[in-house]
């Protein structure tokens, strides 16, 4: 009986303070531990101990991490804006147009699917599809497009946008979908009877009663894209490096764990504003139905 | 407090249950240095049982030891990384004494700087080898001889290198300078432009062995360095032509030496170990998985037959001289590393 009446005091304060040790012990301590080595020194053979801003002073003055930070952000935005491109049209679609349940279910678990296999082995089916004796090459040189294998596709940023896009895309059509699926299909009626033609009704209603959902969407492949360190390894050419693979050479091959956590850093303080952006951006937009 | 340390000392326990215990060798090494065709036969005669885990790089050593101890108890890192080992103080002094082979060992192998420190030695040589250029024979008409075919516009796009520092090497032997292991700023930056030079003709910067092997087999590349011996021998397996060569500029070689991680508990079994890895098991037991030339001659001699002493250039000092042996670069190492990322940045 004392430990029912334990149990019945206490379960409250132990079904919210584990989940809070597991955050303070599994992320807040880490952080803490990379924020304190960011400001440590490398010293031959390893880092000591300092409090000084040396390595975020390299980090702006040293043009070659602004330049591989400029480009994984170009990166992250050309695979976000692909898959919006992609993802939008399809979840239109099926949420609009098709009449049909099972089909709908059955084209939204295709895209979905994916997520439960490997993601290396995905990113790793793209090097066969691509290569120079790749399925691709077969392809056009089997219709006569091309004469002799190209050497185009794979090994460049081409290859890392397309590989991380179909990784990720799953990630933009979920919310789309949701998003589109919540709307009430009065209110195109509405728009029509008000003599509003099919385009002003998606451009006034539809689209933006949507736009938590691309933003969503939005935020979650570029910042998993941002912080990628895959693709440039399997299907990036020489100029592939992204700021992750940039960090892992910290950590390993330059024994400068101190500059790899200033770099972790300031990733995190990127990834944090996109989100908080993208977080104000979705409350400005949200409309009472 | 007292809690806190409660909960320290538990987890300490805990960890250190967790790490070797006796009769248990873990070691910290490239493939193939503990292939079961040798192992099996040492865990058995010796009671000693040997669990491997395996290193991408060299640059893999620091950070897991320095993650924590109590894990390892014998590495096998390269030439140009022991003296880290031995300056980071993860590893301790070897008793010469209980490694019967010590006498048998190549001098110039033993004469290294990097694997000694105050005149006690802290590794003992195992294996070596050349890091040679590489070539598809069904691409070339007249075989290459020299580094400039990594830089020849002809085979633009068709060219490989390894994705590490010994770019650097590579490049700085290309402008004339052979002291690539103390280059000064200035040739640092000379051979950085080399590099940017060659960029736009590099198809693939190579991480692993088995990345290149993908690169030759898939039809991507056709002239790279390469791992003496190891990556021609897996294209070998598939039909796939190759043939390694010594450049005109030289090549560089290389060493690995096993070292015995500070504080090991283990100490008996990690000699008998050492011990087994130098005789004519562990000698041959690595000549034959890994194709590599080994460091004591005196068993090569004992247990290979003739041809592969030959090809393996076991009784050829004037070839282990031609060789270029990484050093430790010590305090420029940062720079070196730097110098490359910024290659691969731009």
């Amino acid at each position: 009986m004392m430990g029912g009446t334990f149990l019945s005091r206490h379960s409250a304060k132990l079904v919210l303070g584990i989940p809070i040790l597991w955050i303070v012990l599994f992320m807040l301590v880490p952080y803490g531990v990379l924020l304190t080595y960011s400001f440590w020194i490398k010293k031959y053979p390893l880092f000591v101990p300092a409090f000084q801003f040396g390595n975020y002073w390299t980090l702006l003055t040293d043009p070659q991490y602004v330049q591989v930070l400029l480009r994984t952000l170009k990166i992250a935005a050309l695979v976000s804006v692909a898959s919006l491109a992609l993802a939008y049209p399809f979840a239109y679609f099926l949420v609009f147009r098709l009449k049909n349940h099972t089909i709908r279910v059955f084209l939204f678990m295709g895209v979905i699917a994916p997520l439960w296999v490997s993601y290396l082995l995905r990113a790793y089916v793209w090097k066969t599809i691509l290569g120079t004796e790749g399925i691709l090459n077969s392809f056009l040189m089997n219709i006569g497009i091309i004469d002799e294998p190209s050497g185009i596709f794979l090994y460049n940023q081409f290859a890392m946008v397309l590989t991380l896009t179909y990784i990720f895309i799953p990630f933009m059509v979920m919310p789309i979908y949701t998003a589109l699926e919540k709307i009430p299909g009065n209110l195109g009626e509405a728009s029509a009877d008000l003599g509003m033609g099919a385009f002003a009704t998606f451009w006034k209603i539809t689209l933006p009663l949507s736009m938590p959902g691309v933003v969503a969407g939005f935020t979650m492949t570029f910042c998993l894209s941002f912080g990628d360190f895959i693709a440039p390894f399997l299907v990036g050419g020489p100029d592939g490096q992204m700021v992750a693979n940039v960090m892992v050479s910290q950590f390993g091959a330059a024994l400068n764990w101190p500059l790899g956590s200033a770099l972790a850093v300031v990733m995190l303080i990127i990834v944090l504003t996109i989100i908080s952006l993208s977080d104000r951006f979705e409350q400005s937009g949200k409309v009472e139905l | 407090m007292k809690n806190l340390t409660l909960t320290t000392s538990v987890a300490a326990l805990v960890l250190a249950g967790g790490a070797a215990s006796a009769q248990e060798l873990n070691v910290l090494t490239w493939e193939g240095y503990a292939d079961d065709s040798f192992i099996k036969s040492f865990e058995e005669a010796s009671g000693c049982k040997v669990n491997a885990t395996y290193v991408g790089s060299n640059d893999d050593f620091a950070p897991k030891l320095a993650a924590g101890g109590g894990v390892y108890d014998l590495i096998t890192p390269s030439i140009d990384t022991t003296q880290l080992m031995i300056d980071a103080g993860f590893v301790e002094p070897i008793d010469t004494s209980k490694v019967d082979a010590w006498g048998d060992i190549y001098q110039k192998f033993l004469d290294q700087d990097g694997i000694q420190e105050g005149g006690e030695y802290y590794g003992v040589p195992y294996t070596w080898g050349s890091i040679p250029f590489m070539y598809r024979n069904d691409a070339f008409d007249t075989p290459p001889t020299s580094l400039k075919a990594l830089w020849s516009d002809d085979l633009s796009g068709k060219i490989s290198l390894w994705d590490d520092k010994s770019a650097l090497y590579v490049a700085a032997r290309l402008n004339g300078n052979m002291n690539i292991y103390d280059l000064s700023d200035d040739e640092l930056a000379a051979a950085q432009a080399k590099l940017v030079e060659q960029k736009p003709l590099v198809r693939k910067y190579w991480a692993t062995a088995g990345e290149l092997v993908d690169l030759y087999a898939g039809g991507e590349v056709v002239i790279s360095n390469t791992w003496g011996g190891y990556q021609s021998a897996l294209l070998a397996e598939q039909g796939i032509e190759v043939t390694e060569f010594i450049p005109e500029e030289g090549a560089e070689g290389w060493m690995d030496s096993w070292m015995v991680v500070k504080g090991t508990p283990n100490t008996e079994c990690a000699y008998k170990f050492i011990n087994m890895q130098l005789s004519e098991l562990g000698q041959c037991g690595v000549a034959n998985v890994n194709g590599y030339s080994v460091a004591n001659p005196v068993a090569a001699k004992a247990c290979m037959p003739p041809e592969q002493f030959e090809a393996l250039h076991q009784a050829d000092p004037d070839y282990l001289d031609s060789l270029l042996l990484w050093q430790p670069l010590g305090e420029r190492l940062e720079t070196y590393t730097n110098t490359w990322n910024s290659v691969k940045a731009q």
